[in-house]
């Protein structure tokens, strides 16, 4: 028993989902390749054979083994079970060498051509090489991809969220059960896709779950999308280092899903009431309508909202905001400051006194709101720098 | 059981060896062209096959397959017949290293094999 477990060379891991191996979706396509291989081992072998044989026969009925006729030889063999045969590869000794190559056309033209070549050509046209070639480099390019989010169900709200995200350049991988829908997800122009169930660990963890950012869920049914979100979840604890979005058909269900591991769900009928209301609000001019939401949605790309909290030992603290000349200096505005008691002051004139514990809510350029951030966080390390000295 | 499927590779792994020795110590057409053949022969049964070292076993055949096909064309173009042995003698290497990778991948299977009974 002792030198048994010698030999043992898996270790396992004491991972909180237990030892699942992640399905490696570029290896399947490897072995489908090797598996074409293995169905040419038994014709070449015969075509190899036979004309090793044949070479031979010819060399000692002739008894010559000089370079020339060896090559000859190789030649009126090649040419005799491929059934070209222009010319004759032996000069003398005729009638010997013709019944000895009868006899090999007999036995070989069948093992040779119909057997050997037929197959061999038969496994290469039956197998779509191109397919396989295509799936392995998509598998192989994905299994480089980080900071990506992973998308279940191939429909129409998953459709304009992989739409969007292309907008906005990020990375995703999709994962549908449905094998029908493969054609339509390759016309959309899917760039990474596995067709295999979302709720198995195995699959999760073959598409880079440990990597990735996100996991966005919209199934029809309720089930489906609890058992992928506790699987990422079991996968992936931490809830701010990877969110997990999901739809949910009633408001119960969402709130389980939130207990369960969602950062947010959806009720998809909720939510387009609630868009429905909020343009009778705001009827009828066509530009303020939705605006807000629009941003909130992220569907306008030139421009963003952002809240930054203001750290403790900022030197922004005490100081009005037409001083800081946040405006002039990133091009974004404050449109509103959120107190430490959860107050919102919307709209703050230049002299509103920045607190402790504020979030700035800032509308700009997402360019421009990236140079917002680095300022609010450069007046913290500013600060922290001149006490230091 | 014997298993018949590897009795017909093995075969052939084996001869390719021992067609090689033949060919350094007897110089002679008739046996380099049988080593060229069983060793093209062993090469191609290795395709495909999943076993642990299914990698190292076709990469130590095609070396001997890349050695014995030079070697045939010096040897029958009489331009360096001491090369064309010296180039069998390499692939005998190749062939010796290719058997003990099969034998190392037979205890492995047999270990295994006894892991899987309890």
């Amino acid at each position: 028993m002792k030198k048994r477990k010698k030999f043992s060379l898996k270790k396992k891991k004491n991972l909180p989902y237990g030892y699942v191996k992640p399905t490696n979706y570029r290896a399947i396509y490897e072995e489908q390749f090797y598996e074409i291989l293995s169905k040419l081992r038994f014709p070449l072998m015969i075509v190899i054979l036979f004309t090793m044989l044949g070479v031979l026969g010819l060399m000692i009925i002739n008894n010559k083994s000089d370079g020339e006729s060896v090559l000859n030889y190789l030649f009126h063999v090649v040419i005799t079970f491929s059934t070209i045969g222009y010319t004759e590869g032996y000069t003398d000794n005729i009638p010997l060498n013709r019944a000895f190559v009868v006899m090999f056309i007999i036995i070989t033209f069948p093992l040779v051509y119909l057997y050997g070549l037929v197959t061999m050509v038969n496994v290469f046209a039956a197998s779509n090489i191109n397919e396989i070639y295509r799936y392995w480099r998509m598998y192989k390019k994905m299994e480089t991809l980080e900071g990506h989010y992973i998308i279940c169900r191939f429909n129409g709200i998953t459709r304009e969220v992989m739409k969007n995200l292309r907008k906005r350049r990020i990375k995703f991988v999709l994962i549908e059960p449905d094998r029908n829908l493969e054609q339509d997800i390759r016309d959309f122009g899917v760039e990474f896709y596995v067709i295999d169930e979302p709720h198995k660990r195995s699959t999760l963890l073959g598409v880079g779950i440990d990597k990735a950012i996100g996991l966005v869920s919209a199934f029809e049914e309720n089930t489906q999308d609890l058992s992928v979100i506790v699987t990422a979840r079991l996968l992936r604890p931490d809830k701010d280092k990877f969110h997990i979005f999901a739809t949910a058909t009633t408001e119960g269900a969402a709130e389980k899903m939130k207990l369960l591991g969602a950062n947010e769900v959806i009720v998809p009928d909720i939510a387009v009431g609630r868009r429905i209301t909020s343009f009778i609000l705001h009827a009828p001019s066509p530009v303020v309508s939705g605006f807000l939401e629009k941003i909130a949605y992220g569907e306008k790309t030139d421009i963003d909202i952002i809240e930054v909290k203001v750290e403790p030992d900022s030197e922004l603290i005490g100081k009005k905001l037409k001083d800081i000349q946040m405006r002039q200096e990133t091009g974004t505005t404050v449109v509103a400051i959120v107190r430490a008691d959860g107050k919102m002051k919307i709209a703050p004139s230049g002299e509103t006194i920045i607190e402790e514990g504020d979030t700035l809510i800032i509308l700009g350029h997402p360019k421009a709101l990236k140079r917002a951030q680095e300022f609010v966080r450069e007046h913290t390390e500013k600060h922290k720098g001149e006490e230091l000295v | 059981m014997i298993n018949w499927g590897k009795v017909w590779s093995d075969f052939f792994i084996f001869l390719a060896l021992t067609s090689n020795v033949g060919f350094i110590f007897s110089n002679d057409p008739y046996q380099l062209i049988v080593a060229v053949g069983v060793n093209l022969i062993a090469t191609v049964l290795k395709f495909g096959a999943k076993k642990i070292f299914s990698a190292e076993l076709l990469a130590t055949a095609l070396v001997a397959d890349l050695h014995l096909i030079p070697s045939a064309i010096l040897y029958f173009s009489q331009i360096h017949v001491q090369l064309a042995v010296g180039l069998a003698i390499g692939a005998a290497v190749a062939n010796v290293i290719s058997i003990i990778l099969l034998i190392i991948e037979m205890v492995f299977e047999y270990i295994r094999e006894q892991e899987e009974e309890y």
